[in-house]
């Protein structure tokens, strides 16, 4: 057995366990189902509500993953443009920090009123989750990489926007590929969070509608949905890590 | 062709007190055309400053004073090729690519610098690993690589600092017979080379002249020419570094 199908059976068999506890705890303790409901139930409810659910996950999934290109774009852009003009850095910083004291969800409010009920308002609240994890992760992999590099350009007759093509630009990919792996654990989050303040469709509305209808089966059911979201995410993100830097060992991808 | 007259350089503290470190004093020494000059010195005597003073490589808040002159070429463009201690090899670009950065940088036109690149490939014992990343190579490899690379700038001026100081005691021995093999620069040819070390051996296998400096401020205290059989006294170069 190999360490890598040894760990994901370890994993597996804890996961299983737990579940079953909780199975246990509900039928044992006789606890009613709008309290907590076991997961068989919610199991149930799930298949049961399935043709509803398809909408609301496309929903979240857009604006999850529109919020995730937009944010790491940005992000992105915004550190390259501060590793080459250093005063755009500067100016930049102070207006960063701030936005970073500020909790998205708070802003949520904010964005409703400016962009609307719809798609854009919770994008704009993902991205704003996103970029400054990116921003961090791109930065600090041009950095690592630069005094060096740019020297042996710069030895070689390179100009400055050489040492931007070959080193800085290609540095800070897989520094940014690392801070959009952390982002995408927050981006579902952040899109569920603005759908509960408004919207029609979407994870987070179904889950206000469940909390309404003292539905607390159909409640698991929106948090099983987020998490398995956030992991296809992940998923996708490490894979295009691997397609995008195949140089780094497989260990530097996670 | 290269050359450096009274050039003194000093770097002020970092933190703007106590007294400036004095890298360079007044230091006179030419290099001719034709001309494999090695600079022999203890670590920390100033000979990598001096290498970046000739490739435009000094921090600016360096002070510097004296004369620095580099060949340039028609367009203005300093002539020279600096090859880092550490490879610089960039782990994102296989072999070849990371060859042609040399082209890249230096302006030569990516279809005269392909063929070459792929024929000097095999010229420095690399054939066969075009394709492979740089974390795949071993050291030796990557440095002769990094050189490839510094050659690929087709710049007349190579300037190498330590090119093999990061190798173990055998490996920079093998590089260094294959270098003096290569035969990078020839009596009459238009290339010049200046490489700094701290090793005699490197020196002496590879220069026809050896300048040996003092520790910091780093001044020339001897000078040799490459002559006979065997090349240099090695005794006398190893007193001279030690005085």
């Amino acid at each position: 057995m190999t360490p890598r199908t040894r760990a994901a059976l370890v994993g597996g068999v804890t996961v299983a366990v737990l579940i079953a506890a909780w199975e246990a705890a509900v039928r044992m303790g006789d606890l009613p189902p709008f309290v907590l409901p076991a997961p068989s139930h919610v199991a149930a409810t799930a298949v049961g509500s399935a043709p509803l659910l398809g909408p609301h996950v496309l929903t979240t999934a857009t604006e999850a993953v529109l919020g995730l290109a937009l944010g790491a774009t940005v992000g992105w852009l915004l550190a390259v443009l501060t590793a080459t003009i250093p005063t755009t850095g500067q100016v930049a910083q102070p207006v960063v920090l701030l936005s970073q004291t500020i909790p998205t969800v708070v802003l949520a409010p904010l964005m409703i009123l400016w962009a609307g009920f719809g798609l854009t308002s919770k994008v704009v609240l993902v991205a704003l989750t996103v970029f400054f994890p990116v921003l961090i992760a791109s930065s600090a992999a041009i950095r690592d990489v630069d005094a060096e590099h740019a020297d042996m350009v710069a030895g070689l007759g390179g100009t400055r926007r050489h040492q931007l093509w070959i080193v800085r630009l290609p540095a800070s990919v897989p520094g940014a590929l690392a801070g959009l792996r952390i982002a995408a654990t927050y981006a579902v989050g952040a899109a569920v969070v603005s759908e509960y303040l408004a919207g029609a469709s979407g994870i987070g509305v179904f889950i206000q509608r469940s909390r309404k209808a003292y539905a607390v089966d159909q409640i698991f059911v929106g948090i099983a949905l987020i998490a398995i979201l956030t992991a296809v995410l992940v998923l996708a993100i490490v894979a295009l890590r691997r397609a995008l830097t195949p140089w780094q060992p497989a260990h530097a991808r996670l | 062709m290269l050359a450096v007259r009274d050039l003194t350089v000093a770097f002020p503290p970092a933190r703007g007190k106590g007294d400036a470190t004095v890298a360079l004093d007044r230091l006179t020494l030419e290099v001719s055309r034709g001309e494999f000059v090695a600079v022999l010195g203890p670590s920390g005597c100033g000979k990598s400053t001096l290498l970046r003073a000739w490739g435009g490589l000094l921090v600016e808040r360096a002070r510097v004073s004296g004369e620095i002159a580099v060949p340039r070429a028609s367009d203005g463009t300093r002539a020279t090729a600096w090859m880092p201690q550490r490879d610089g090899l960039l782990p994102w670009r296989r072999a070849l690519s990371n060859a042609m950065v040399g082209a890249i940088a230096a302006g030569v036109p990516r279809e005269r610098a392909l063929p070459r690149a792929r024929a000097l490939l095999v010229e420095f014992g690399l054939g066969g690993f075009e394709d492979a990343w740089p974390h795949e190579l071993s050291g030796g490899m990557r440095q002769r690589l990094a050189l490839l690379r510094t050659c690929l700038t087709e710049r007349p001026v190579l300037l190498l600092d330590e090119p093999f100081g990061a190798l173990d005691p055998v490996t920079r021995r093998r590089m260094n017979a294959w270098l003096a093999s290569v035969g990078l620069v020839s009596q009459d040819g238009e290339r010049a080379v200046a490489l700094v070390t701290h090793d005699v051996d490197e020196a002496i296998t590879l220069a026809d002249r050896i300048v040996v400096m003092s520790g910091r401020p780093g001044r020339i205290v001897h000078e040799v020419q490459a002559h006979g059989e065997s090349r240099y006294d090695r005794e006398a170069l190893l007193a001279s570094l030690d005085a």
